[in-house]
């Protein structure tokens, strides 16, 4: 049934369907389609063929087939790397996903001060990753760091890390810098998410004398499933691309312990020359990212769905 | 039908105009065999170089090129592409493959001979031969960038690298400045002593300057790097054997002396040697390039050492690190371009010749070149500290040991020396990875 046959909207309603048509669609989509194809499809292409070859970024690479992929499970580093992004990704998920959520639950609410509590939670995510780092150099240093420094002030030297630069510490302090930087952010889209639930239902539910936590759990959360998988998929996708964060505070050391798959790939293909290896690491992050996406997709899609 | 037709047709020109585009800005444009010119009608060559600052970072050569510019005004014109280090290396990679590459440009030793195996450079031996009195001027030193065939490079400028020492820090510290005999078992000593007195003993910086190492060079050469060159080079190059584990146990030794910052990982380079300008750092090991920070900042307190002597090595251990600095390359695309090279040529006559080298000592620097009647003035303390190491004699290798290796092998050992300094690695695993660097 069409509501506005015949009526006012008539015209405009030939107009939707004209854009309704299959070939005007493809139309519409072909230039952004090129430019996905040229500046991702192409060079993400290009880097799976350069994973199969030796090379050095001077001359010619020469096919050396699935030997960067052998070497890379072979190699010490590429596990530490590996095993600092794991960290980083549980902690990073597990710490913005859940307090960003609560945390957005609480601004919600008109209380005194929540404008000026949004602008400073939100005030992180404006500041260049590459600010960040310099910050966090200044707070985590072991000699130079405020925090070193403030235990020593108050007699507590014995509690005295190295919070970065250390051989245990830095992928930990990276995570929490990463959740310091990201927490405002995913906060408002919560907020923004939050929003779009409807007062009525909220209302009745009080009505019913339903609890915070009884609201929260069996009307917030269902009603806002969508806004959390995308808040999920921008934290999973979000710690695979950690890169100035780790560059600046520790630059990846001492001796590559506190190297993401990101900023490795990066030193084997810049610092070391070693392109080929660099892109099979980068093949396996993008895959890795692509095969966390992919099952988390999996677990929270709705049944019928 | 029709009129559909050429909707159809028009659009998938439009598309494919739009593609086409797009790759074409991606693509990059080949270097034109045309020499650019400037507004008055001069000659224009680019020189791309490893720093971003050239009027801070690399003032001398900055200074050579505005001698050069000043008396060839209107006729040729060097105009620099600056980058930082990294992404001055990662640029250079980009522009040669895309046949954009400066007419000159200063390369690290590790991987001009790959640039010349692709075939970007141009052969300078017939510069060489045109212009025999900066070929004697250069007595030598431009062997470290010839394969044999080809000449692929002329040296930047000369590297002297060593320990500067404060002595000052060392006077308050009641101990002796180091000699040119003084053993590693008396350098152990001086470093508890200093560190007794309250300052770092040895500066140094790990975080993104893995290859601020130059005190360790004479190290590796006094433990016979020269000598068993054929072993530390090349494809089938192997680290581990009794000498260089010798070499990385010294190395060791002085970490567990405590002879380097706690924070060694989180700071860099730049941020160690402030700690020796400001006198909370008795030693810190770097080359010629900044003795005019030293100068500056330490004033006559500085003074220069090769570093220790080690009992337990056969090999010769008078050895003065002065080395080839990396070489400056030029692009093989000048071949074709007579105008280009005509200003190149005119350039490099300039740039080894005797009026930069004067330009080079009053920026204490040591050019390549070597010409007669040239000295630093009295008040350039850190390059007379230099000159005064540098007159016991002393045999110099050809090249320093860390320009001689592959940029995985380079990188590989930058890791091992600063993984032993923090206990990351033993002396033997560090080895072991260096040997992986070389196979891979």
């Amino acid at each position: 049934m069409k509501i506005y046959h015949g009526g006012p909207g008539y015209k405009e309603d030939e107009r939707m369907h004209w854009l309704s048509k299959k070939r005007y669609k493809i139309g519409l989509v072909i230039p952004t389609l090129v430019v996905y194809m040229v500046f991702i499809i192409i060079p993400i292409g290009m880097s799976i063929g350069y994973s199969f070859t030796k090379y050095s970024g001077i001359g010619k690479a020469t096919f050396n087939g699935l030997t960067n992929y052998m070497r890379l499970f072979k190699d010490r580093l590429f596990w530490i790397s590996l095993k600092n992004t794991m960290i980083m990704f549980i902690l990073a998920f597990v710490l913005l996903l859940s307090l960003s959520f609560l945390i957005a639950l609480l601004l919600n609410n008109k209380l005194k001060g929540v404008d000026f509590s949004k602008s400073l939670i939100f005030s992180p995510a404006i500041i260049a990753p590459i600010i960040v780092g310099i910050i966090w150099v200044y707070i985590l240093d072991p000699n130079i760091g405020i925090i070193n420094n403030v235990l020593d002030a108050i007699g507590a030297s014995g509690l005295k890390q190295k919070w970065i630069g250390g051989n245990t510490l830095s992928p930990y302090s990276i995570a929490i810098i990463y959740f310091w930087q990201q927490l405002g952010y995913l906060v408002t889209v919560f907020i923004a998410g939050l929003k779009m639930i409807p007062g009525e239902v909220l209302e009745a539910v009080e009505i019913d004398g339903a609890s915070f936590i009884q609201k929260t759990m069996y009307v917030t959360i269902p009603m806002m499933k969508s806004t959390i998988s995308t808040v999920a998929v921008l934290i999973i996708t979000g710690v695979f691309k950690i890169f100035e964060i780790v560059q600046q505070t520790t630059g990846g050391g001492p001796n590559h312990l506190s190297e993401t798959l990101v900023t490795y790939s990066y030193s084997m293909t810049f610092n070391s020359g070693d392109y080929g290896y660099g892109m099979s690491l980068a093949t396996f992050t993008f895959l890795l990212s692509l095969v966390i996406t992919g099952i988390y997709s999996i677990l929270t899609r709705e049944r019928g769905e | 039908m029709k009129k559909k037709s050429l909707k159809k047709v028009t659009s998938a020109v439009l598309v494919a105009a739009m593609s086409m585009g797009l790759l074409a800005g991606c693509g990059g444009s080949k270097s034109s065999e045309e020499a650019k010119t400037d507004a008055d009608g001069a000659t224009v060559i680019k020189f791309g170089i490893h720093v971003a600052n050239p009027k801070k970072q690399e003032t001398v050569t900055y200074n050579i090129v505005q001698g050069f510019n000043k008396e060839n005004k209107g006729k040729y014109k060097v105009e620099f592409v600056a980058a930082d280090t990294e992404a001055h290396s990662k640029n250079m990679k980009l522009a040669a493959q895309d046949g954009s590459l400066p007419e000159i440009v200063h390369l690290d030793s590790a991987e001009a001979p790959e640039y010349n195996e692709a075939g970007y450079l141009l052969d300078m031996s017939d510069f060489l031969k045109e212009n025999k009195d900066i070929d004697d001027a250069l007595d030598g030193m431009e062997d470290a960038f010839n394969d044999g065939k080809v000449q692929y490079g002329l040296p930047y400028q000369s590297n002297v690298q060593g320990f500067f020492y404060n002595k000052d820090l060392f006077d308050k510290a009641g101990i002796a400045y180091p000699t040119d005999d003084t053993t590693y078992d008396e350098f152990l000593d001086m470093i508890a002593k200093l560190k007794n007195s309250g300052v770092t003993p040895i500066a140094i910086g790990s975080k993104n300057s893995g290859y601020s190492m130059w005190e360790f060079n004479e190290f590796f050469s006094r433990y016979g790097w020269e000598d068993n060159e054929k072993s530390y080079t090349g494809d089938k190059a192997k680290y581990s054997n009794d000498d260089m584990n010798a070499c990385f146990e010294k190395i060791k030794g002085l970490a567990d002396a405590g002879a380097f910052p706690e924070n060694m990982a989180t700071i860099e380079y730049f941020d160690a040697k402030q700690l020796f300008n400001e006198g909370k750092a008795a030693m810190f090991g770097t080359g010629q390039w900044d003795c005019a920070e030293f100068d500056k900042n330490v004033g006559e307190h500085i003074g220069f050492w090769w570093g220790p002597k080690f009992g337990d090595s056969s090999y010769e251990q008078n050895i003065a690190m002065k080395v080839p600095a990396a070489p400056l390359v030029v692009s093989s695309a000048v071949k074709d371009n007579d105008k280009a090279k005509e200003a190149l040529y005119a350039f490099l006559k300039y740039y080894y010749g005797e009026e930069a080298a004067k330009i080079s000592y009053e920026g204490s620097i040591f050019p390549a070149t070597n010409y007669d009647g040239i000295a630093a003035t009295d008040s350039q303390y850190a390059m007379n500290a230099m000159i005064t190491a540098l007159g016991n004699g002393w045999e110099t290798p050809k090249a320093a040991p860390d320009q001689t290796v592959t940029p995985a092998v380079q990188e590989a050992m930058y890791d091992a020396i600063f993984g032993v300094m923090q206990g990351t690695y033993s002396p033997k695993d560090a080895l072991k990875n260096m040997d992986s660097a070389a196979a891979n």
